[in-house]
């Protein structure tokens, strides 16, 4: 219904009318005044005006000058008690309901901080003043309870200019339907793109692209995705090579963006090298692979290189930085250096990853004997251990359920603290060595305790119920199973996701750890589709990342076919650079200037990319400067491959780099004495740093500058040195070295 | 590199060694140190040249086996001029496989011990294994190589082998008092890694095809130096067969295994699938082996007891080496209307450690040594008649399914008994309260050190236990202060009279008990550290049990100081009592006095005593009745510390003489003389 219209006044106004009146509590009798419901009508509305938002009454600990609510209603026996008893009752007056504190100040008839939140006269003050009148009662114990939340239409196609209403219903346990349209809060994940206003109508004012639109009421949400189509007509687009291709192309067509070309081999070599080893090829394999001319020349280079040590290297530095493995003292090196081995002998033996979480939640022993139960070294108390694995393995936040109820999730305290009670049996005593505690279950029941109810919880799931163990059962096992098993809507979902956008630059829900309802992901049966794949192989890594890389998708030129539509890499139409990130550039220039960085307590010749632990990002400038992470976090976004000012400082200026250029048996200082033409030294020097031989131009003008004349009596051989060395500086500067594209 | 580069590089290896420890030396006298064996073992009936190294081993005099049949001889080069450190070690063919212990006697006396692992496969000793693929170098199949890495370096080991072949590659180490925790990777030829073990476990390769592969071994965080040696072990393994596993030394924990009297094999085995759906059924008094083979294995055996009988359940399984951590339940099925639960009857626990050990704070709380184990003993008394079930689980067994992680579950009427294991007494003083050190007894003339003893009491024993050791050098003897009932510490006092003659002997030390009628004597088992470590957050301590327990008597030195009772003591009960004491001072120290803590039994709570560096006299008040002294024979020590200015010997040297060594700080242990104190009934008064 393009360019409908509703009423969108920002205080609640006359429009409500209708939805107010229908939305007397469920299962109440048509004929009759229907009775006013705190929970169902009373809190909606406070919560539609602002009252019980953050920033007012429901601000942490204090509420607002002595009134606090819960954020967002979510605790409605709480409110009713904070409005009806508290303050000695001086907020309500049933004999004078008009001259209730509530409504005087929320009228703004009295001075008040939020001004005006109710109108007076309209249907929701009415509503308020009726509730009052019967004696303002809480709700019955009896009242239905509210069960799902639906949003209509749950996607939208919006051209550019166009508008769309929300209708969203709420159902209840005793099986009545309303709609609360009326009393529901909009939210837009992309405002730039979509908007949405208080009435819930949507809006397409910005680029082609998905997005989505957040709808919230009684402390549930629902979503509606809402597409914004390219005006153009539908284009053509290659042939798939996998499910990823057609998933993709699908959605592209959709939207109306043509997909690039093809990238060439030297740019998929560099690329896909890069992507699963973290490393550029020598220049030997880059010759043999550009010179190939079988057709599964790509499959076989990928096959090669996840087998290499070097994707293990690669990944286990990923994951321990997630894993948090770090060093603060000497003595920990023991259980840093063998947790990082282990996760990168999971990669090297492509380890299921069920298992490996497995493995991970559920260790026991001693750090040498079991290297994950380092992890409960640095992830102490259960809470952490509970948000930790909900973020990194489920995509899910459950950070702000520990104090209230998550404001755009569905979970509740009880469903953080449940679900922590995993975690409250995990015992520690002694090793004999430093800092290294033995792990094991504690003998007993795991609960939790409700910090306000006082009740008991029992370890359970999300969204699932309780889990039955006796005393001698490790709940950790039974979380393990329950993460792992093929059902689970976010483990397989979340991982998928984390590893497309390790490969395509963006995840399919960003980010890439917030898998929630409210944000859906920009290809939702992408999601599933590589979800299903991946549970159906066994959480099969290895096979995940080829399935990933060989497809047409991942294969795509970084240059979009059409560059009006300004979107082109959202929709995954075209590859997306991305600058290389810290160990990987500090590997690829010790590897085109032929120097070595020497790294404490490691073999001569370790890579970057096989750091085991934080303690090498605070001993080195360069690791620091381009973003290495410090080991602190569990999210991705601790490592910051954002190109900034500093580095390019770095690069221009630091000595560590004038060091590498001028390395004794480097690049520069051998084909200063090489007697090879500088042409030969100009295509060695470009295959290493771009996996490509030089344009002629390219040769012309390095052949130029570094045949120059001498200086009258310079050494030939220093000149020649110097110049090289010049040359490589230049070309480690360019973009094209310094981003994978 | 040739041999001579090697013997100039192991020797400077060595000085650089000992020259870091005499920086630390500040805590302890000098002890003569046997560090390294080079190589490490040999196979039986073989001789094998070896170079030692160490420190204060000054002036060794002969290397000490503690197995007959392994015997040493000085080495000389081809000019007939001594190899410093050089032996030829004989191996007789009837040497039995496993690990055996070296010590060296030197000016000093005997030095601590290292292990010299006899095996029945060729060896080969590679001094410099290569660093790169492209330099390995061949080793057969069927061999033992010794060799040691260096810092920062991964060794290169090349072998050859044909597809389908079974391969066990282990890298004997932590148990052959190495400091190497390694890591061991299969690689195909260009280097790249196939499998890999970083636990020091025995590693299964099936071969995948026939070709060449590489071994690479390293240390975890990539230590080394000659401290950091291996023997790897590379043997074809029939299909279904257990791995072989090198032998070991035994951690100070299984000084409480076996039982004495159990059979050197269970006489049963578990029933699988014994799980608590399918028990396996027992009948008491039991013995059983089996294996945690599945992951979060649940072992369960029901049996039938009657109300009033009371068993002792004994698991052990980390004790005889394995990563394990058992845990026990009994419980008592319950009918409820037809509904069966299970109600617990008893949790048998840990073996406690004795005494604290330590938590490794910032100062000392306790010894660098646990004879306690997470292996299980405890009592189950029964309540109720009826069928009861016993769980068996291994707390770190929750991942992962080993069975070579095996166990061993002893069900017995009450069989009270006790375990000793002794230890060098550690010094409370500057700087040494991390220091784990190894201490071969090795006196000096006229001192007196001292053991500390721990008993791990078994099925409620509690009486007194007698110390003794004896078998002493002539000079020597040693005077057990005991270990009171209730209580599990206790020390021995060995004192080298002022005239002792230089001497060595193999001691017996045993604890002495009536339990019951019967008066027993149990051997008793000595622990020390594989390698002196000064500081316990800088390296890891690594504690084990000894083979035998040599003692000797220097020489060359005497203890810079001795406290003594001028006179034996006896007192009346409830009386205090004054005991004279002298100090004898041979040294020089700082500062005046020394605080002396007094140990034994009931006199560990007697206040400290303060004695004159100086040296002189001084005096020890007891007050027998607030103590609680009973009547009888009692034995104390008194134990404290002081810096000692220490001089080295100098050595007899050529030519012109030399300006004598410079005087080093050290702080020592001052152990007094034992005190025999006879206690008399106080006299009845009307």
């Amino acid at each position: 219904m393009p360019g409908a219209t509703r009423s969108t006044n920002a205080a609640i106004g006359p429009a409500l009318v209708s939805g107010l009146l229908a939305l007397m509590v469920p299962g109440s009798a048509a004929a009759s005044p229907p009775a006013v419901s705190f929970t169902h009508d009373v809190v909606p509305i406070l919560t539609k005006a602002g009252c019980n938002a953050g920033a007012c009454h429901a601000k942490a600990g204090t509420g607002q000058n002595g009134f606090r609510l819960s954020l967002l209603g979510f605790e409605p026996a709480e409110d009713h008690e904070q409005i009806v008893t508290a303050a000695r009752g001086r907020r309500i007056d049933t004999a004078a309901p008009e001259e209730s504190l509530l409504v005087r100040k929320a009228t703004a008839a009295l001075p008040h901080g939020g001004g005006q939140r109710l109108v007076p006269g309209s249907p929701e003050h009415a509503m308020v003043v009726r509730w009052i009148a019967a004696g303002a009662p809480p709700s019955r114990p009896d009242e239905p309870r509210l069960t799902s939340l639906s949003v209509d239409p749950p996607e939208a196609l919006l051209r550019a200019g166009a508008h769309q209403p929300l209708v969203v219903h709420a159902e209840y346990a005793d099986g009545t339907r309303r709609d609360v349209s009326a009393l529901a809060l909009y939210e837009s994940a992309d405002p730039g793109r979509v908007t949405v206003d208080e009435a819930g109508v949507i809006g397409a004012v910005g680029p082609v692209g998905r997005t989505a639109v957040m709808v919230r009421y009684g402390g549930l949400v629902a979503v509606t995705r809402a597409l914004v189509p390219s005006a153009r007509p539908p284009v053509d687009f290659p042939e798939p090579r996998s499910f990823v291709d057609r998933l993709v192309f699908a959605n592209l067509a959709r939207l109306g963006i043509p997909v690039a070309a093809d990238c060439d081999d030297a740019t998929f070599l560099r690329r896909v090298s890069l992507d699963l080893t973290g490393s550029l090829p020598t220049v030997e394999r880059t010759r043999e692979f550009l010179a190939a001319a079988s057709p599964d020349r790509r499959d076989r280079l990928v096959d090669e290189l996840l087998a290499s040590p070097a994707h293990a290297d690669f990944f286990a530095g990923k994951w321990t930085a997630l894993l948090k493995n770090r060093r603060d003292e000497t003595s920990d090196i023991t259980g840093t250096f063998a947790f990082h081995a282990w996760v990168r002998d999971a990669f090297l033996t492509n380890k299921p990853f069920d298992r490996f979480v497995r493995e991970l939640l559920a260790a026991t022993g001693s750090v040498v004997g079991n290297p994950p139960v380092a992890w409960y070294k640095r992830v102490r108390d259960p809470k952490t251990q509970a948000e930790d694995v909900a973020q990194l393995f489920l995509g899910v936040r459950l950070q702000c359920a520990q104090c209230h109820h998550h404001p755009f999730e569905r979970w509740s305290q009880s469903d953080h603290l449940a679900f922590t009670a995993f975690f409250a049996q995990v015992g520690r005593r002694p090793s004999g060595i430093r800092g290294e505690d033995l792990i094991f279950h504690r003998r007993g029941t795991a609960t939790a305790t409700h910090p306000r109810s006082g009740a008991t919880l029992l370890p359970t799931p999300l969204a699932a119920a309780p889990v039955a163990l006796t005393p001698d059962d490790d709940p950790r096992l039974a979380l393990a199973d329950w993460l792992t098993a093929a059902d689970n809507p976010w483990f397989a979902r979340a991982f998928v996701n984390r590893t497309w956008k390790h490969f395509l630059g963006r995840g399919l829900v960003e980010p890439e750890d917030d898998l929630r309802e409210t944000n859906p992901a920009s290809d939702p049966e992408l999601l599933d589709a590589l979800a299903a794949d991946f549970v159906a192989t066994g959480f099969d890594v290895r096979r995940l990342h080829g399935t990933i890389v060989r497809s047409r998708v991942y294969q795509l030129a970084s240059r979009a076919a059409d560059e009006t539509t300004g979107n082109a890499a959202a929709g995954f139409a075209a590859f997306r650079p991305r600058r290389l990130s810290a160990e990987v550039l500090l590997d690829a220039i010790d590897r085109v200037a032929g120097s070595r960085t020497g790294f404490a307590n490691l073999p001569a010749g370790t890579p970057a990319i096989a750091l085991p632990d934080n303690a090498y990002t605070q001993s080195s400038p360069f690791l620091r400067v381009f973003g290495r992470p410090d080991n602190a976090s569990v999210c991705e976004c601790e490592r910051n491959d954002t190109p900034s000012f500093a580095q390019s400082l770095h690069l221009l200026n630091a000595a560590g780099i004038r060091e590498k250029l001028a390395a004794a048996d480097g690049f520069a200082a051998r084909a200063a004495v090489d007697p090879r033409p500088t042409s030969a030294l100009v295509h060695e020097l470009t295959l290493a740093a771009l996996c490509r031989e030089p344009r002629p131009e390219e040769v012309l003008l390095a052949g130029t500058f570094v045949d120059a004349p001498l200086p009258a009596g310079a050494d030939r051989a220093t000149v020649r040195r110097e110049r090289f060395e010049d040359l490589l500086w230049a070309l480690l500067d360019t973009k094209e070295f310094l981003f994978n594209h | 590199m040739s041999p001579r580069t090697l013997f100039i590089a192991v020797v400077a290896l060595a000085t650089a060694a000992a020259g870091g420890s005499a920086r630390a030396q500040s805590v302890c006298l000098p002890l003569p140190r046997l560090l390294s064996i080079v190589p490490a073992g040999g196979q039986a009936g073989t001789t094998v040249d070896v170079v030692i190294t160490g420190e204060g081993l000054e002036e060794v005099e002969r290397l000490v086996f503690s197995t007959p049949g392994i015997s040493a001889s000085p080495r000389v080069d081809a000019e007939g001029k001594p190899v410093p450190g050089g032996y030829r070690i004989a191996i007789a063919a009837d040497v039995p496989e496993g690990v055996h212990e070296a010590t060296a006697m030197a000016a000093l006396g005997i030095s601590s011990a290292r292990v010299f692992s006899v095996g029945r496969l060729p060896e080969q000793t590679v001094p410099a294994p290569a660093s790169s693929p492209a330099a390995a170098v061949t080793i057969p199949v069927g061999s033992i190589t010794n060799a040691h890495v260096r810092p920062q370096a991964i060794d290169h080991h090349a072998f050859s082998a044909r597809a389908g072949s079974r391969l066990v590659v282990e890298c004997a180490a932590r148990w052959i008092d190495s400091r190497l925790t390694p890591v061991v990777i299969v690689a195909d030829a260009t280097g790249r890694d196939l499998v890999a073990d970083r636990r020091g476990e025995p590693l299964e390769f099936v071969v995948p095809a026939d070709g060449d592969y590489l071994i690479k071994v390293h240390d975890l965080s990539f230590q080394g130096g000659p401290a950091f040696f291996y023997r790897l072990v590379l043997d074809t393994v029939a299909a279904g067969a257990p791995l072989p596993r090198h032998p070991g030394t035994h951690p100070v924990n299984a000084c409480s295994w076996p039982p004495p009297l159990l059979a050197g094999a269970a006489p049963a085995l578990e029933q699988e699938p014994n799980d608590p759906v399918h028990p396996q059924a027992i009948t008491l008094p039991c013995d059983l082996g089996g294996s945690f083979q599945a992951a979060a294995d649940v072992e369960a055996f029901e049996f039938d007891a009657t109300a009033g009988e009371e068993w002792w359940i004994e698991v052990a399984s980390e004790r005889l080496g394995r990563p394990t951590d058992p845990a026990v339940v009994v419980q008592r099925r319950v009918d409820d209307a037809g509904a069966v639960r299970w109600e617990d009857v008893a949790e048998p626990a840990d073996i406690p450690s004795p005494v604290k050990p330590s938590s490794n704070a910032y100062a000392y709380d306790g010894p660098p040594y646990d004879a306690g184990s997470a292996d299980v003993l405890g009592r189950v008394a029964i309540a109720a008649t009826g069928r009861h079930r016993i769980l068996l689980r291994d707390l770190f067994g929750g991942t992962r399914a080993e069975p070579q992680n095996v166990w061993r579950l002893i069900v017995r009427r009450a069989a009270p008994d006790f375990t000793l294991v002794a230890w060098g007494l550690h010094m409370e003083l500057r700087n040494g309260d991390r220091a784990a050190l190894s201490k071969p007894l090795a006196l000096r003339r006229g001192g007196s050190v001292a053991l500390e003893v721990v008993a791990v009491r078994r099925d409620g024993f509690s009486g007194p236990i007698e110390l003794v050791i004896d078998g002493l050098p002539e000079g020597v003897s040693a005077t057990g202060v005991t270990i009171p009932a209730g209580s599990n510490r206790g020390l021995v006092v060995l004192t080298a009279r002022d005239d002792a003659p230089r001497g060595l002997a193999h001691a017996r030390f045993i604890g002495r008990a009536t339990i019951g009628d019967a008066t027993v004597e149990r051997p008793g088992r000595v622990a020390s550290m594989a390698w002196p470590v000064r500081d316990a957050w800088q390296e890891i301590p690594l504690p084990r049990l000894l083979a035998d327990l040599p003692v000797s008597v220097g020489g060359g030195e005497t203890f810079p100081i001795a406290v003594t009772a001028s006179a034996p003591v006896t007192a009346v009960a409830d009386t205090t009592v004054e005991i004279p004491l002298a100090v004898n001072r041979r040294g020089e120290f700082s500062g005046t006095t020394a605080r002396l803590k007094v140990c034994g039994g009931p006199f560990d709570k007697a206040g400290d005593v303060e004695v004159p560096l100086a040296g002189g006299t001084a005096t020890l008040p007891l007050d027998l009745k607030k103590l609680g002294v009973p009547p009888g024979e009692h034995t104390i020590c008194l134990v404290g510390g002081g810096v000692t200015a220490y001089r080295p010997p100098s050595p007899v040297a050529k030519g012109p003489p030399a300006a004598p060594p410079a005087a080093q700080d050290i702080a020592e242990i001052i152990v007094s003389e034992p005190i025999r104190i006879h206690v008399t009934t106080a006299p009845v008064t009307q």
